[in-house]
């Protein structure tokens, strides 16, 4: 049911860089979009937490919450007709055409990640834009993004991409304070 | 410069279309370039365009939502007409016969009040074209009374000939420090806010001064939080502080203030002692900030539409050149939503003595609609109709609900049945912006064509199709030339969009010898225009800056008034609305709620409110009802709402509680935290 991993090259990763975060709801609404969804489920959700803190010292941050694409996920497992499954570019995604809606899969996922599309009576999760990324494509949510804090890649390419970023924020810094 | 290139995007559509439209998005005023992929006349799929310079490929959740819009199942695209607001509405097939009644309707009422008893009102949504057609009819059947929400750059004492650039967002990244004063960037207009975390993450200092705590104060890395609508008031401080500290561009002052000497001094005498008291920031703290933005040119400003009906909003503009900010990369003043050129709408017909009033150049726009609402029951002139676009009823002209009741016609032009909807006798349907041609003037002061992406649905028509169908059977009867004042006919009857808004483009200094052919030239993206148009040959005219009061007043807050409501009040933007076509949108409809009334976690606590409970919010006229979203975002001292009130001071209790008991226990409770029983 979980094939095995092949080669990390054949793989992507989502960075959620929360620094970049503000909240916008963009990715909301793009992975809407591009899945013609309803209101209701929101297979991806920014989280506002805070404002924490007391007086002037405040903090407050913003975390998009999607679904982490486990390497053991607990909601394959638990699907009764094999709608959900797990693709050996590490995509997990529920198939339509096998989905009854049981839900079964949303008790099991430790992050409270799948919900039920109300207009098709089947669960509506995360596919990883796997139809846009065979084409080459970024997923929809990290496309419109208004910030750049979902960044999409292999994971070579989107470390060395943070990687790069620190650095030359070092290196300005130095800079500017010299 | 040290440079970095990112990831490559791969940008793109999976959804099978037949063509693309390359346009801009016209939701907020940022400009942000679009495709909109259409199949079969249904818009499939919108993507940010990736060749744009404002917006770079990224899209807000406004700029997609919009396509529920369009084919929401609740849209009106049939005009209708009915007795009264209690009865059902008769729909009108054709829109011609339809003019023809309401031209009867309106010479009725024209015939028996005079023409002073209609009033016209105009919401942004509607449209420039809807605008200035509404401008030009108001002209042609003789009523001042014309209520709309458009800004103009007000009165900068700007002498003509000199020219100010404001810089596109864009050129952030080369500021040394952002400073944004009662302007939420974040949550207003997020594309336009990557800029600056482009600019932080190159190393420019972020600074932030809003009363609540927001997503943009949340990025910042100093926050400063002061009262509701004393931005300007900080700004005359910080002149004051930099001013003392020498940091002021000497050289420019000399050459281009009128009075460089008397303006100094003018700093010089004004007195800060009510400033700590206004605003609640200590003058530590402003030295502090004075001296971090002074040693860090150049600056940008970037500062909010509130701040823009108020005393001493010229500051900025006067702060941004004696720092000598103005006019150098990275540096100047970026006022928001002022991105449309100032507009001779009625040059090219005959005069004639028109009041228009316009809140944004007029100030206060209580005050107005409390003396029109004394004008339209004058017995002897009384208003007896009303044309109005949006959802004007429950917006800008609540204060006039009451009058609307007893008048004899009102007209809702617009797309979905609001509240607006709810008071009307007769209904026409309006195009959405997808729907139409038009111009797109960004706070970047960039000018773009923003091409319609599909054909209206059938039964809708544009603003301008409305004021030039109403004037035609309005100077057929009268007798009247009405073509000069609507020369952008096509044959068929309707509005030539282009032939319109080449007249528009030259009915302004700023954009006089651009055209539309021009704006679609720019449309790859790698350029834009902006204005003023034509460089001018910036003459040597002195500029007459602003001067410092003398005094720093406190803000006028009546004892008793205090005492009835404790709370302040502020209402601005939530991320997800933009017009009011907006609510009918389910994506962002369903992401915040538009009766959220944010309470601080103590104040919420002594009046026993917890998140979600229905809650009252008064004031001396307005009420709303709310649900309690309980947030540090607010300070303990006010409520925050996106819903509008009127209202500046409030009190607020959960049902169930009487308004003598919150009043007891806000007293109570401020009272505790000014002696100290509670940690201030």
């Amino acid at each position: 049911m979980i094939p095995e991993q092949e080669t990390e090259k054949d793989k992507n990763v989502l960075l959620v860089d929360s620094s970049r975060c503000i909240g916008c709801f963009s990715c909301e609404v793009a992975c809407k979009m591009e899945h013609d969804l309803p209101a209701g489920p929101l297979p991806i959700k920014v989280i506002q937490v805070g404002p924490l803190g007391e007086g002037e010292e405040l903090v407050m941050s913003f975390q998009a919450a999607t679904c982490l694409h486990c390497d053991r996920p607990a909601c394959v497992l638990a699907c009764p007709t094999g709608a959900m499954q797990k693709r050996a570019d590490g995509i997990v995604f529920s198939d339509p055409e096998l989905c009854i809606g049981c839900q079964t899969c949303a008790i099991a996922c430790p992050f409270g990640v799948p919900q039920l599309n109300p207009t098709t009576g089947k669960i509506a999760k995360c596919d990883g834009c796997m139809v846009r990324v065979e084409q080459g494509l970024w997923p929809a949510c990290a496309l419109k993004c208004p910030t750049g804090a979902l960044i999409f890649g292999t994971p070579t390419r989107v470390v060395q991409d943070v990687r790069q970023q620190e650095a030359l924020r070092v290196v300005r810094g130095l800079k500017l304070d010299t | 410069m040290i440079d970095y290139r990112s990831l490559n995007r791969f940008p793109g559509t999976r959804k099978d279309h037949d063509r693309v439209v390359r346009t801009i998005c016209q939701e907020c005023s940022v400009g942000c370039g679009l495709l909109a992929y259409v199949k079969e006349a249904r818009i499939v799929d919108v993507q940010g365009d990736e060749d744009h310079p404002i917006s770079r490929g990224r899209l807000c959740a406004k700029g997609m939502a919009f396509v529920q819009g369009l084919e929401n199942p609740d849209r009106i695209t049939r005009p209708a007409t009915r007795e009264g607001p209690h009865d059902q509405f008769k729909v009108l097939d054709d829109w011609e016969k339809a003019l023809d009644l309401l031209a009867e309707d309106l010479r009725k009422i024209n015939g028996k009040y005079g023409p002073r008893s209609l009033i016209i009102a105009c919401d942004p949504e509607a449209g420039l074209d809807y605008y200035i057609g509404a401008m030009r009819f108001a002209k042609l059947w003789d009523t001042p009374f014309v209520f709309h929400l458009m800004r103009s750059p007000g009165d900068l004492s700007i002498p003509p000939g000199v020219k100010i650039r404001t810089r596109p967002c864009s050129d952030w990244v080369n500021s040394q420090c952002l400073f944004l004063v009662e302007a939420d960037l974040a949550t207003t207009h997020p594309v336009a806010f990557s800029w600056v975390l482009d600019a932080q993450s190159r190393g420019t200092k972020i600074i932030a001064a809003d009363t609540r705590f927001t997503a943009t104060m949340s990025k910042a890395d100093m926050a400063v939080r002061i009262r509701p609508e004393t931005g300007n008031v900080l700004g005359l401080a910080l002149m004051k502080m930099m001013l003392e500290e020498d940091l002021h561009d000497s050289a420019f002052l000399e050459e281009a203030f009128a009075d460089p000497g008397q303006w100094k001094a003018s700093f010089e005498t004004m007195s800060l002692n009510g400033f700590e008291k206004t605003t609640n920031l200590t003058l530590e703290k402003v030295k502090a900030l004075s001296g971090l933005m002074g040693n860090k040119s150049p600056v940008t400003l970037i500062t909010g539409k509130r701040l823009a009906n108020r005393l001493n909003y010229s500051i900025w503009l006067t702060m941004a050149m004696a720092m000598g900010w103005i006019n150098v990369s990275g540096g100047g003043w970026y006022p928001l939503d002022s991105g449309v050129p100032r507009i001779t709408q009625n040059a090219d017909i005959q005069d004639r003595d028109s009041l228009v009033v316009s809140f944004e150049e007029e100030g206060d726009p209580n005050g107005l609609l409390k003396e029109l609402a004394v004008i339209a029951q004058d017995p002897e002139s009384p208003v007896k109709a009303i044309i109005c676009s949006g959802n004007c009823l429950n917006d800008f002209l609540t204060p006039i609900r009451n009058i609307v009741k007893g008048m004899d016609l009102v007209l809702y032009f617009g797309s979905f049945p609001n509240a607006t909807w709810d008071f009307s006798h007769m209904v026409f349907p309006a195009t959405l912006w997808a729907e139409r041609n038009g111009l797109c003037f960004s706070n970047d002061r960039a000018i773009q064509w923003s091409e319609k992406i599909i054909d209206p649905v059938d039964g809708c028509r544009s603003g301008l199709d409305f004021w030039m169908g109403l004037a035609r059977r309005f100077g057929d009867v009268k007798h009247l030339q009405w073509e000069p004042y609507f020369p952008w006919k096509k044959e068929d009857g309707l509005t030539d969009h282009v032939a319109f808004y080449n007249w528009l483009l030259d009915q302004s200094p700023d954009t006089a010898g651009c055209d539309v052919d021009r704006l679609r030239g720019s449309g790859d993206g790698s350029k834009l225009v902006f204005w003023p148009f034509h460089e001018g040959t910036a003459d040597r005219a002195k500029i007459k800056p602003t001067h410092a009061p003398a005094a720093i007043e406190p803000l006028i807050q009546e004892q008793e008034e205090e005492k009835s409501y404790p709370l302040c009040f502020q209402a601005t933007r939530i991320i997800s609305r933009s017009g009011d076509s907006s609510r009918w949108w389910p994506w962002t409809q369903e992401l915040e709620l538009e009766n959220a009334v944010q309470i601080n976690p103590e104040t919420a606590q002594v009046l026993g409110i917890e998140n979600g409970d229905e809650v009252l919010v008064s004031g001396a006229e307005g009420k709303m009802e709310g649900r309690a979203w309980i947030s540090r975002m607010v300070p303990r001292w006010m409520v925050w709402s996106p819903g509008h009130l009127g209202e500046r001071r409030v009190l607020v209790h959960k049902r169930g509680q009487t308004s003598e008991e919150a009043i007891h226990i806000l007293g109570e409770f401020f009272n505790d935290t000014r002696t100290g029983n509670r940690e201030g």
